[in-house]
């Protein structure tokens, strides 16, 4: 009875899967950290970190000490408990969307049958955006409970935000699930056989990332964290192990969004003009793309200078809702005169 | 484990249903909702239907909650009202008592007939057994077909309500001159906008403090 979604593989391997995927989550995210900095030097002509470690490659490790052993203070004005639960429900949520990325199809280890993620539901991407819906209370209920307004205005712009982008992204979904016909993560794969999506649902993919980037606060629309105006929005009053917190789930949502991305429109693990490589070659695959895919969120954080408010707002509204609606509308217009 | 698992999304729903009635502060209500929300979509998860329980999620959860913490954050702690109006001695106080015993009573009453007319005689049996596959019941496509073929006309009707609903939610709005043009927005003076009542400190949102 424990498997309630993954119903046909053996309940250790489904712990040890779990155990993989947030060892593998905690791994990537100090080398996207680090990849960020490095790159943010390059692309502002000067070097990065460079003095921790051959290259700076120990930069991340050294935050994150710096951090975890800093004094835990909070202000007078917040309210305890959901104080210390806020970057909790955050972090929880960016884990668990992590294990719906296939990195591969089902292979054959020692004569079990695993596959190469960590669930394959049959809802699909509404998953994510579940855990996207709640996720929003970690950022809600930490700039809430900080009892500070820069906090309370930051989480209210990310909650205007997450509203107004979460639509756009799920309609530029609808128009892939109508040509896969399935919403399985590893169908949808499976089915960009002879071509990835991105070409034939190139409107989607546009709107899926502008929406992806709004979600996951990330330049240029970053306004929840805006530190020209907000000093640090919602994650203002937090120090230390709150902030780390918050500083890892967003960038495993970054990471979250990309491996989203590559599955939908890049075809997962599969590799251009037909190539079959063996079994253990798919997650190196996957990885790859990944990472193109978090080059783009960097190039882009380097390049566009932030959105004020009320432009994000109109733009999620008037521009990608109406493209996402048009290009559903077609898809559909388009599979039923096929058929 | 899914006994377990049962019974402490039971706790969570009855607890959280319970805070939302009996807890002071509005936004503690709306947290509380959020968690029987949640643990509900975690009772449709055991009982296999998982496109229920996303779609809980993603739309009550997630973007109606999402909204009620909106407002009560920014109107914080001015929302006490009924409350007061309630405990009221005189013909007020005593007129809401007596509507909210009869409504209690009615909606009693209500699912009494519900459960002892129907519910009550699936305890006993064991329901379909479960068949994992692409087309099984409770999965979306097969969600789907039901309310595009057999579930067609109530499906449609219950769209052309919600937006009738969303088209009177904006007329409403202008007509109580909610929403301002965009050259009217110019007009306001920064003194204006410096503050206005009831969305400005922490304490107020927290109910400390009353603007």
């Amino acid at each position: 009875m424990l498997a309630v979604v993954g119903y046909f593989e053996p309940w250790w391997i489904q712990i040890l899967k779990a155990i993989l995927i947030f060892a593998v989550g905690l791994q990537l995210v100090p080398v996207v950290l680090l990849a960020e900095r490095k790159l943010l030097g390059r692309f502002q002509s000067r070097y990065g970190p460079n003095r921790v470690g051959p290259y700076g490659a120990l930069q991340p490790l050294a935050d994150i000490l710096k951090l975890l052993t800093k004094e835990q203070s909070r202000p007078t004005t917040s309210v305890g408990l959901l104080f210390a639960i806020a970057p909790l429900i955050s972090i929880l949520t960016a884990v668990a969307a992590f294990a719906i990325i296939p990195f591969g199809d089902t292979q054959d280890i020692f004569g079990t049958k695993v596959g190469l993620y960590g669930i394959d539901v049959s809802i699909g991407p509404l998953y994510v955006f579940a855990l996207g819906g709640i996720a929003f209370y970690g950022i809600m209920l930490g700039g809430w409970s900080s009892g500070s307004k820069y906090s309370f205005l930051g989480a209210m712009r990310g909650a205007a935000q997450l509203i107004s982008y979460e639509v756009s992204q799920g309609l530029a979904l609808v128009g892939v699930v109508i040509t896969a016909q399935t919403l399985s993560l590893t169908g949808i794969v499976t089915a960009q056989k002879g071509m990835w999506y991105f070409i034939p649902q190139f409107f989607g993919f546009l709107v899926f990332l502008v929406a992806g980037f709004a979600e996951t606060n990330r330049a240029p629309f970053d306004v929840t964290e805006a530190d020209a105006e907000l000093v640090g929005g919602y994650n203002t009053e937090y120090g230390g192990g709150g902030f780390a917190s918050y500083y890892f789930a967003e960038y495993l949502n970054v990471l979250v969004v990309s491996g989203i991305v590559t599955t939908i429109f890049l075809g997962g693990w599969l590799m251009p003009f037909g190539i079959h490589p063996p079994g253990w070659v798919d997650p190196i695959v996957v990885l790859f793309k990944m990472s193109l895919i978090t080059f783009l969120f960097i190039w882009i954080r380097a390049t566009l200078p932030r959105l004020r408010y009320d432009q994000l707002m109109s733009f999620g509204w008037k521009v990608l809702l109406p493209l996402a609606t048009v290009n559903t509308l077609v898809t559909a217009i388009v599979v039923v005169a096929v058929h | 484990m899914s006994s377990v698992l049962f019974f402490l999304a039971a706790i969570g729903v009855i607890t959280g249903a319970t805070g939302v009635v009996v807890l002071r502060n509005p936004f503690y209500s709306v947290l509380a909702l959020v968690i029987h929300l949640v643990s509900l979509a975690v009772l449709f998860l055991l009982l296999r239907a998982e496109f229920v329980a996303a779609v809980q999620v993603v739309v009550y959860a997630g973007a109606v909650m999402v909204l009620y913490v909106f407002v009560v954050a920014y109107v914080g702690g001015e929302s006490d009202s009924i409350g007061e109006r309630l405990r009221s001695r005189g013909a007020v106080g005593s007129g809401l008592r007596l509507g909210g015993a009869i409504l209690g009573g009615a909606v009693c009453v209500e699912l009494l007939i519900a459960l002892l007319g129907t519910g009550l005689e699936a305890i006993n049996g064991y329901g379909a057994g479960y068949s994992p596959g692409p087309q099984a019941y409770g999965t979306p496509a097969y969600i789907g077909k039901l309310l595009l073929t057999r579930f067609l006309l109530a499906f449609e009707v219950a769209s052309f309500l919600l937006l009738i609903a969303a088209v009177g939610g904006v007329v409403l709005a202008r007509r109580r001159g909610g929403l301002e043009d965009e050259d009217e927005r110019d007009l306001l003076t920064p003194l204006e906008m410096l503050r206005p009542r009831g969305t400005g400190t922490m304490a107020e949102g927290v109910g400390r403090r009353s603007p």
